[in-house]
């Protein structure tokens, strides 16, 4: 009785944008082309010291980090973030410092081991 | 005198209901007559006879407010605070000292009660000055949140002649307590606790009525080494805290439960903290240990902390000054010298070690093959050593100090080498009767004692039973020996315990009684000796090292005329004093409000103390700087954190863990039985103690030494010793 409720429920979820996979995934490959082709104008209006090439590094950096990502409501999600992102950056909603962020190169790894967090009194 | 009045009301002379309460404690062996029942707000209750009435309604939960009453204190009943109805009698009734009687209906919120409440409020109020805003007692003021709860909505007293409130000089008892003598409410818990706990008997009452004051009739110190207890007693702002003045408000402060460290009896404080500095240090009542009570070192050391500390690494120059590094550096060099060195490196732990860093000690030194590790203070090595706990606790427990009906100190004066047992003694010579007989100097114990000379041969002249203190031993039911740990640091320290063993097994009648008992000095000495550190010094002294370890070894037994020439010393600790003073590198390690560490008192109890502040500058706690320094000399130590430290500890001795708890020794006839082997014969040099007066006390350890309030101690006693008053 309970099992088949709960498939049931499973069942009906509601969708947010894509029914199965394929959609979901066609989503995903059409926001990392938009990005891709994206790159070279957000190099030059931000002007920011990376070049192109890294860029698409990083880019395929950002949507690898989410390749464990199984549920197709969440990559739909994941994939309106990434339009709104877009949408920020296209319109230069965002400034070069959030540009940057993505690089992380003033971010100080934390020490982890006894004796760096020792030394750094930090623990 | 004071015991005089409370053996009468023992005896059962019930005349007064004042001497009934304080009895009542103290009857349990006695036959217990019928218990009684009394309604407390129609709450039925069954009181034993001789119950008061405040007493009973705590019983059902209803506080009754008081200012004079406290429940380790005698009964006063002048404040009036606690009047309550009692059905079918015309008058209200002083709860704190009135009997209850069978059938007695009290009625705690009855409007007669209010009414007088509110009346006794207004008395109170009427010569009680309103300057909370500038009272250091704002917030914490038992006058205050009475006249909030039980005191009149508004005000009576328009002073029509503008004649003032009544108005009291100050009176200067010395540099711990401040007095704005306007402010009392004549409770008299001070002068009660100066007579009965701190058995000083300068404080008192001249006037009457109006007139009355509370003072020493004499301007003199209050000269007693409890005297900031009854800051913490008077309800009102007419005794606060001199060094605390005007220096924080209770509502700003942050609170930290901990443990003191200034002696060995690990008195439980209360650590108030503001801004990353200690403000001031409070009891934390635990029956077990100290009661509620503090004593004034541990109360009032605390600006120690902020001063004299070392707060960078040091490194010794070529022209012999120690000059800042950071600890990369530091530790570098340190542990060159210690890779060089090999297994010819001793260590000593200091009075304030905690067991973490013990631990951590013991266990690098292990790894590089050597046993050097030593503690300051001595302890005879002669029968079982320390191999045996029972031979080195205060095995009876403090508490149970009470009970005893027979105490013989040898070599010690508790009062100012555990100023809280010295109370216990007190509180048992006062209510319990107990006797007490002192072999040592004569000192002042605030208590009777019998003296029986500072030869050391009365006590082998007990031991075989021709001398006339070794039948009233033998009859006494529960006997007491306790031995200060300074006596033991003698020549033929292992003669006198091996003698005390002797004698305390054949007192012995009772399983759970523990007649042998020692008093230490320092809080390290037990946790140290739990560990495995040798006692005393004399092995580093006669080992050719070429490096030493000082672990807050502060107490001037080791200098560099003892050590080899090229010896390195290294001193980790929190104070630049005696250690760090001949030390070639200087580590900088926490003190005890600044790190959790386990302290183990003279009892055997394990207890910890907690982070109030952070340490300053570049210190860090001590466990982890041995554990960084293990690092780079290449035997790396097991654990990073503190959980895996204590498992360490665990494993060593489970005891050192459990919290709180108080593990007993054993074995005491197999180590008396061992103690025979004791070739070494008690030698004539009279028994001597090192703090034998008041002015001696205050300035004993690095922290103490540091702490100017201490240092105002001192010679304010002096002073008043100098005066024609005393």
């Amino acid at each position: 009785m309970t099992s088949q409720a709960v498939r049931k429920t499973l069942k009906e979820v509601k969708p947010i944008l894509s029914l199965n996979r394929d959609e979901a995934r066609r989503r995903v490959l059409n926001l990392y082309k938009t990005w891709y082709r994206q790159l070279p104008y957000i190099v030059q209006t931000y002007d920011i010291p990376v070049s192109v090439d890294k860029c698409k590094k990083k880019l395929r950096e950002e949507f690898t980090k989410y390749s464990e990502s199984n549920d197709i409501r969440l990559v739909d999600m994941l994939v309106i973030k990434g339009q709104m992102e877009l949408k920020e950056v296209v319109n230069v909603w965002k400034q070069k410092g959030h540009i940057m962020a993505y690089f992380k190169d003033t971010v100080e790894p934390k020490p982890k081991d006894f004796l760096s967090k020792f030394l750094n009194g930090k623990d | 005198m004071l015991r005089l009045t409370v053996s009468r009301a023992l005896n059962g002379a019930k005349s007064s209901p004042t001497c009934l309460s304080v009895a009542s404690r103290y009857q349990s062996d006695q036959k217990k007559p019928d218990k009684i029942e009394v309604f407390i707000d129609d709450k039925p209750v069954l009181v034993e006879p001789g119950t008061t009435v405040l007493q009973a309604a705590a019983m059902v939960g209803v506080e009754i407010p008081r200012f004079c009453y406290h429940e380790r204190l005698a009964v006063a009943g002048n404040c009036r605070m606690c009047l309550v109805e009692v059905e079918k009698s015309p008058k209200p009734v002083a709860a704190c000292a009135m009997p209850v009687m069978k059938g007695w209906r009290v009625k705690t919120d009855s409007e007669m009660t209010r009414k007088a409440r509110e009346g006794i409020m207004e008395f109170l109020l009427v010569n009680h000055p309103l300057d909370c805003p500038i009272c250091d007692q704002g917030g914490e003021c038992d006058l205050q949140d009475q006249s909030m709860a039980f005191g009149s909505d508004r005000s009576r007293f328009t002073d029509i002649d503008f004649s003032g409130k009544r108005a009291v000089e100050d009176k200067d008892i010395g540099p711990l307590v401040k007095t704005i003598m306007t402010r009392c409410i004549h409770c008299t818990r001070c002068i009660r606790f100066a007579s009965e706990v701190a058995g000083i008997n300068d404080l008192g009452t001249t006037g009457r009525g109006n007139d009355m004051q509370v003072g020493t009739y004499i301007e003199k110190l209050f000269m007693s080494e409890l005297s900031g207890n009854i800051i913490d007693l008077c309800p009102v702002g007419a005794l606060t805290s001199k060094p605390y003045s005007f220096t924080a408000r209770p509502w700003e402060i942050r609170k930290v439960d901990s443990i003191d460290v200034l002696d060995a009896v690990g008195s439980n404080i209360i650590v108030s903290t503001r801004t990353g500095e200690v403000m001031r240090i409070v009891p934390r009542v635990n029956e077990e240990i100290n009661e509620e009570w503090l004593a004034d070192k541990s109360r009032f050391a605390y600006d120690g902390l902020k001063r004299q500390r070392l707060v960078t690494p040091m490194l010794r120059d070529n022209n012999g000054d120690l000059n800042p590094v950071d600890w990369e550096a530091a530790l570098i060099t340190v542990a060159k010298v210690v890779k060089h060195a090999g297994n010819s490196i001793g260590a000593i732990a200091g009075g304030f070690a905690d067991a973490e860093a013990l631990i951590a000690l013991k266990d690098l030194l292990n790894r590089l093959g050597s046993e050097h590790l030593c503690t300051e203070r001595t302890f005879p090595l002669d029968g079982s050593g320390t191999d045996l706990r029972s031979s080195y606790l205060l095995n009876n427990k403090i508490a149970a100090v009470e009970e005893a009906d027979l105490v013989l100190l040898v070599g010690t004066n508790p009062r100012f080498e555990a100023p809280l047992l010295n109370a216990r003694l007190r509180k048992a010579w006062v209510h319990n009767e107990t006797d007490v007989a002192l072999i040592g100097p004569q000192v002042d114990l605030t208590y009777h004692y019998e003296h029986l000379g500072d030869d050391p041969n009365v006590l082998r002249k007990i031991n075989e039973g021709d001398h006339e203190f070794a039948d009233k031993l033998k009859r006494a039911k529960k006997p007491l020996i306790i031995i200060g740990a300074e006596l033991l640091e003698r020549k033929d320290g292992g003669a006198l315990l091996s003698t005390v063993q002797n004698l305390s097994t054949k007192l012995n009648s009772n399983e759970d009684w523990k007649v042998l008992n020692v008093l230490h000095k320092v809080a390290s000495q037990v946790a140290a000796l739990d560990i495995g550190y040798n006692p005393g010094i004399d092995k580093i002294k006669s080992a050719d090292l070429k490096v030493l370890y000082l672990l807050g070894a502060d107490g001037d037994h080791i200098n560099k005329e003892d050590l080899p020439k090229d010896c390195f010393v290294i001193y980790q600790g929190h104070h630049g004093d005696r250690g760090a003073a001949i030390a070639d590198a200087v580590l900088p390690g926490a003190a005890y409000t600044e790190k959790q560490a386990t302290y183990v008192n003279t009892e055997g109890r394990a207890q910890q103390t907690l982070v109030a502040v952070s340490p300053p500058g570049r210190a860090r706690e001590d466990w982890k700087i041995i554990r960084a320094l293990s690092e780079i000399v290449g035997a790396k130590l097991p654990y990073d954190n503190l959980n895996q430290i204590r498992d360490r500890l665990d494993e060593i001795a489970p005891h050192l863990t459990r919290y709180g708890n108080a593990e007993s020794a054993n074995y005491f006839k197999q180590a008396a039985e061992l103690s025979k082997k004791t070739e070494s014969a008690i030698d004539c040099k009279p028994i001597d103690v090192k703090i034998k007066e008041l002015q001696d006390y205050y300035m004993t350890d690095s922290i103490s030494r540091a702490s100017p309030t201490m240092a105002k101690c001192v010679q304010a006693v002096l002073k008043q010793k100098q005066s024609a008053c005393n």
